[in-house]
């Protein structure tokens, strides 16, 4: 398994943020008709001209602040998106899921829940029903697994969800601030499974806050600052200059205070 | 067209699931549960047979068999579309999260429907037993006006859940344009009523071949004519050709507007 599994080459992800979007028809047709409301709307630029590439087997930590652009990222790897320029090459098989739980229905039981969920992530019937055992052992879910998920608490929930995800075996698997999931018990699993990914040689990309999972898991780190990748270093380099960043980019949003 | 049935081919077994969850929500939480999927279009019928037996009569004759050829799979369009409309906006959260291809949601919902109107079928047979109607030979010929149907409700679902990503007044129109089409389609009435003069702007209506094949098999006792059948599948065709060329046309950038 050597050689690239992800590779972005300038890639640009513009959105169209809409002022005052028609959304209805009355709206369009007023609109035509005086000419004077018209839509206004400015390109925002989620991820400006990123390039980088990762090769099989690594763990690449994303961070950066709130809005920088990384969960865009994990969309365009993940095929939600598609950017607006530049190419992005991935090699090998994607569970091309951002958010634990998306597409969980709360009045279905956990595991009519289960067999579409994974179907989503493209596993075929034959492979859910194969599996399903294993994911409700590993969700510690016990007999509630035949109740409507609606029953369940936030952290049984995630944890379904979380074993799902994590059952379908992809060769690059996308994290998005999922560990922080369950009890200290269930975060041990997590960390546990993420592990055994990357020591079968998959390609894991994260994204989180913290600097302690971060130094756990990976061992690169892309460091973003609005839409921009500033850094791509080893995850104490990209730390410290997120740190740095934080501390320099703070005082700019609060107004200088004469006198000091 | 032929990705289309690849993709359907590709996706069977999530499309299946999905609609299969659309009826298991649609009847959870109710004590008699999918045998509402029968005695819902049992009940209907039967009060329009009471209706139209004894309180109002008409000079067709089984009144109430005549009307059911073709309010079943009206009833079945209409479905469809109300919810098919909603099919990709109502699916926001998983189109933002997760890389599925739309068309699925579409297909699900007209396939619970699918299987709604099939076991509505049931009841009728029934209900044309009980009246002793004669059931005839010919509702083995259903199939064919079905696949008409199927395909034109598909294609009208794509084109309404496609507008509605960027309209959503969509949605709201809609049940307005179905309860028109319903009185301009030859349902409660047949084309023989209507004057002469006024014929050729109700044959311009496609629902009018669409439907025309279930009420001969199941009320004359007749076979089509090549011709109908001919009309019935082009406009099922053609509904879809459109329908599925603006949904895919427009499908990549669902994700921005829902």
């Amino acid at each position: 398994m050597n050689g690239i599994a992800l590779q972005f080459v300038d890639v640009v992800q513009r959105f169209r943020v809409i002022h005052e979007r028609p959304d209805t028809l009355r709206e369009v047709f007023s609109g035509l008709h005086r000419g004077a409301k018209r839509t206004t709307y400015h390109d925002f630029e989620a991820v400006k001209h990123v390039s980088f590439q990762i090769p099989h087997g690594a763990t690449v930590g994303i961070i950066g602040r709130n809005g920088s652009g990384k969960s865009t990222i994990l969309k365009i790897i993940a095929g939600v998106y598609k950017p607006s320029s530049g190419q992005v090459h991935v090699f090998g098989s994607i569970a091309p899921l951002i958010e634990l739980g998306a597409g969980f229905h709360h009045e279905l039981t956990g595991r009519e829940n289960i067999l579409i969920n994974g179907l989503l992530l493209g596993l075929s019937k034959r492979q859910i029903r194969d599996l399903e055992q294993q994911i409700i052992d590993f969700a510690e879910i016990g007999e509630f697994i035949d109740a409507p998920v609606k029953q369940y608490s936030s952290g049984m929930y995630m944890r379904v969800a979380f074993a799902v995800a994590t059952a379908v075996d992809p060769d690059i698997l996308l994290v998005d601030e999922i560990l922080a999931v369950g009890d200290a018990g269930f975060r041990a699993k997590c960390s546990e499974r993420i592990a055994s990914f990357h020591e079968r040689g998959k390609t894991i990309v994260l994204v989180s806050h913290d600097s302690s999972q971060i130094r756990e898991f990976c061992d690169r780190v892309l460091l973003l600052h609005n839409g921009e990748l500033i850094t791509d270093a080893t995850p104490d380099e990209a730390l410290a200059r997120y740190d740095e960043l934080i501390g320099h980019s703070q005082p700019q949003t609060v107004p200088a205070i004469p006198g000091r | 067209m032929f990705q289309f049935c690849a993709d359907l081919y590709r996706y069977r077994e999530l499309i299946w699931a999905l609609a299969l969850k659309e009826l298991r929500v649609r009847y959870k939480r109710s004590v008699l549960g999918f045998l509402w999927a029968l005695l819902n279009p049992l009940l209907m019928m039967i009060i329009l047979t009471l209706v139209f037996g004894t309180l109002m009569r008409f000079s067709i004759d089984h009144y109430a068999i005549f009307l059911l050829s073709m309010l079943l799979p009206w009833t079945f369009f209409s479905q469809s579309l109300a919810y098919g409309v909603e099919s990709v906006v109502g699916n926001a959260q998983l189109l933002k999260k997760v890389r599925v291809a739309t068309l699925v949601f579409p297909v699900a919902a007209v396939l619970a429907n699918v299987i709604n109107f099939l076991l509505s079928l049931l009841p009728l047979a029934l209900l044309i037993v009980l009246l002793r109607f004669p059931l005839h030979w010919t509702w083995v010929y259903l199939p064919v006006p079905m696949l008409g149907l199927f395909l034109f409700t598909l294609g009208t679902c794509f084109l309404f859940a496609t507008v509605n990503v960027f309209f959503r007044d969509v949605s709201h129109i809609v049940q307005i344009i179905l309860s028109a089409w319903f009185y301009v389609s030859p349902i409660i009435y047949s084309l023989d009523f209507i004057p002469q003069k006024y014929r050729f702007f109700f044959r311009l209506n496609p629902m009018l071949y669409v439907l025309n094949g279930f009420r001969l098999s199941i009320y004359y006792g007749l076979l089509p004519s090549v011709q109908s059948v001919a009309m019935s599948l082009a406009c099922g065709m053609g509904a879809l050709v459109i329908g599925f060329g603006l949904f895919r046309r427009y499908q990549d950038s669902f994700v921005y507007y829902v």
